[in-house]
C-alpha cells in the first residue's frame, strides 16, 4: 500500500469520528481528570444535567468537553445520548476501543434471534448440555489462567443498596 | 418429548424434596396440601380448610423453600438444556473454553465458589444473558460481540453469577410454583396430571423470558461488579457494557427481549453509580485485559 493511500485511509476515518461525535448529559456532578485515571490531576467539573460532548472513551472513562472544561470522567457519570438510532453514533466510541469495522449491523441471516415463542417453543437437548458440562473448568485452573494473566484478587466487600432512586447526586 | 417422563419425575422427586417417609411422599395430594397450608397467603380464600391436613401430620415437610445444591443443579439443568434447545452452543471450543475459564475465576470470588459451575456462548445475534440455577450461565453471541475486553466480560458473567448465588431465578420458579399449585388444588385439577408438574419452569425454557422483580436486577448488577472487582478486573466493566446496550435504540429486534425483562440500562447505570459512589476510588490496578478478550471468528 502507498503512503498517500495510508494517509487517505487515516483522513476518511478520522472524518468519520468526527462525524459521529456524539453528545451526552451529566449525570451527577463530577471532577473531570485531565488522564482516564482516578487520581490524575483535575482538568475541571461537570454539575447534573450539563450537556458535554463525548470525545474519547478507554475502558471504562469517557472523555468529554464540558461547559466547565475538558477531562475524563467515570462513564457513570454520564448519559450517552442525543440520538435515538442504534449504531450510527457509536462512531467515535467503535474507533476509540479498536472495534469499528468489526461489522455492528446485525445479520440475521442463518442465525436466529431468540424472543418469547423461540423460548417456550424450545426443546431440551441433551447433547448439548453434555457438551456444556463437559467444559468445567476447576477452581485450580481458573486460578492459574487468572495467573497467567496477572490478575490480583482483592478484597472488596458487596455495595449496600443505594437509597436513592437513582442519578441523584 | 420422548425423554420427558424420566425429567417429569426428577421434577416431581424435587417437589416432593423434604418429605421422609416414602408412603408420605408418593401422596402427591397431601404434599401439595402441605404447599398451601405453608403458604395460605399465595392462595385463594375460599374454604379448603377441609383438605388441609393437621399440623402435627406434615410439620414444613415440603422443603420447596431450601432445595438441596443437587436439587438445584438438577432443575437448573433443566432449563439449561431447554435453552440450547433453542440456541445452541457456538461451534467453536476454544471460545467455549475461554468463557468458561473467565467465568469460573469470577464466580471463585463468590460465596459460592464450589458450585459445578458452567459458561457457554449460545447462538443467536440477541444481545442477551441467561442464569439457571445451580451455576449455568448462558451469554449470546449477539451480547459477546459487543465486549470490548475481558473486564467485560468478567461483569457480565459477574451480573449472571450474582443472580445464581442470589437463587433469584429459584425464588422465582417457588413463588410461582406455589400459586399454579395452589390454584389447582383448589380446582380440584391435581393428581396425576403432569402438566402442572411441567408449570415449575412452563414450558421449553419460557422461564428464561420471565422478568425477574428489578431489585433483583440491581442486585445482580452490584454484584457483578464486585466479584470483577474481586477477580481482579476493572470493576467498571459491566457498566460499559450496559451503556453500550443503552445505547440500542428500543426497536432493535436484538434487545426487545432484554429491553422486556430488565430495567432500562439507563436505570441500571444510575443505579450502579449511586450504590458504588467513591467505594472504586481506590482501585486504580484493575485489569481491562482487551488483548486477551477471544474473538469470535466470524
Amino acid at each position: 500500500m502507498n503512503p498517500s493511500r495510508i494517509l487517505a485511509a487515516g483522513m476518511l476515518m478520522l472524518a468519520t469520528a468526527m462525524a459521529h461525535a456524539e453528545s451526552g448529559t451529566a449525570l451527577k456532578s463530577d471532577t473531570l481528570r485531565a488522564e482516564p485515571f482516578p487520581d490524575a490531576k483535575s482538568a475541571g467539573s461537570i454539575a447534573r444535567n450539563d450537556k458535554v460532548e463525548i470525545l474519547d472513551k478507554k475502558g471504562a472513562w469517557l472523555k468529554v468537553k464540558a461547559p466547565k472544561g475538558s477531562g475524563w470522567v467515570r462513564l457513570l457519570s454520564v448519559k450517552r445520548g442525543g440520538s435515538t438510532k442504534s449504531n450510527e453514533a457509536s462512531g467515535v466510541l467503535s474507533v476509540a476501543s479498536g472495534r469499528a469495522g468489526t461489522g455492528q449491523v446485525v445479520s440475521t441471516t442463518g442465525v436466529r434471534g431468540l424472543n418469547e415463542e423461540d423460548l417456550k417453543a424450545a426443546k431440551f437437548n441433551e447433547d448439548e448440555v453434555k457438551k456444556l458440562e463437559s467444559g468445567l473448568i476447576t477452581s485450580d485452573q481458573a486460578r492459574q489462567f487468572a495467573a497467567s494473566g496477572k490478575l490480583k484478587p482483592r478484597k472488596l466487600d458487596y455495595l449496600p443498596k443505594p437509597n436513592t432512586q437513582g442519578g441523584q447526586p | 418429548m420422548m425423554n420427558k417422563p424420566s425429567r417429569t419425575s426428577l421434577l416431581l422427586a424435587l417437589l416432593l424434596t423434604g418429605l421422609s417417609a416414602p408412603a408420605v411422599a408418593l401422596d402427591l395430594g397431601k404434599a401439595l396440601k402441605g404447599v398451601v397450608e405453608q403458604k395460605p397467603q399465595e392462595t385463594s380464600p375460599a374454604d379448603n380448610a377441609q383438605s388441609v391436613a393437621p399440623p402435627e401430620a406434615q410439620p414444613s415437610t415440603i422443603n420447596l423453600k431450601k432445595p438441596s445444591q443437587e436439587d438445584e443443579i438438577k432443575l437448573g439443568r433443566e432449563i439449561a438444556g431447554n435453552l440450547l434447545g433453542a440456541a445452541p452452543l457456538v461451534k467453536d471450543e476454544a471460545l467455549q473454553k475461554y468463557v468458561n475459564q473467565v467465568g469460573r475465576w469470577v464466580a471463585t470470588q463468590s460465596e459460592r465458589p464450589d458450585l459445578p459451575w458452567h459458561f457457554g456462548v449460545i447462538e443467536s445475534n440477541d444481545i442477551n444473558a441467561f442464569a439457571a440455577p445451580g451455576g449455568y450461565v448462558m451469554i449470546t453471541k449477539g451480547l459477546y460481540r459487543k465486549l470490548t475486553s475481558e473486564a467485560d466480560l468478567a461483569g457480565v458473567l459477574g451480573h449472571e453469577i450474582g443472580h445464581v448465588i442470589k437463587k433469584h431465578q429459584l425464588k422465582l420458579i417457588q413463588k410461582q410454583q406455589l400459586l399454579s399449585l395452589g390454584a389447582g388444588l383448589l380446582g380440584g385439577s391435581l393428581g396425576k396430571d403432569n402438566s402442572t408438574v411441567q408449570k415449575l419452569i412452563g414450558s421449553g425454557a419460557e422461564i428464561c423470558a420471565r422478568s425477574l422483580d428489578k431489585d433483583a436486577e440491581f442486585e445482580a448488577d452490584r454484584i457483578g461488579v464486585v466479584l470483577a472487582g474481586r477477580a481482579g478486573y476493572d470493576p467498571y466493566g459491566l457498566p460499559s457494557v450496559l451503556q453500550e446496550i443503552g445505547h440500542s435504540s428500543k426497536d432493535d429486534g436484538s434487545v426487545a427481549l432484554l429491553f422486556k425483562t430488565h430495567p432500562h440500562p439507563d436505570d441500571r447505570l444510575a443505579r450502579l453509580g449511586d450504590a458504588i459512589g467513591n467505594r472504586f476510588d481506590n482501585i486504580t490496578d484493575g485489569k481491562s485485559l482487551e488483548e486477551r478478550l477471544y474473538r469470535l471468528k466470524d
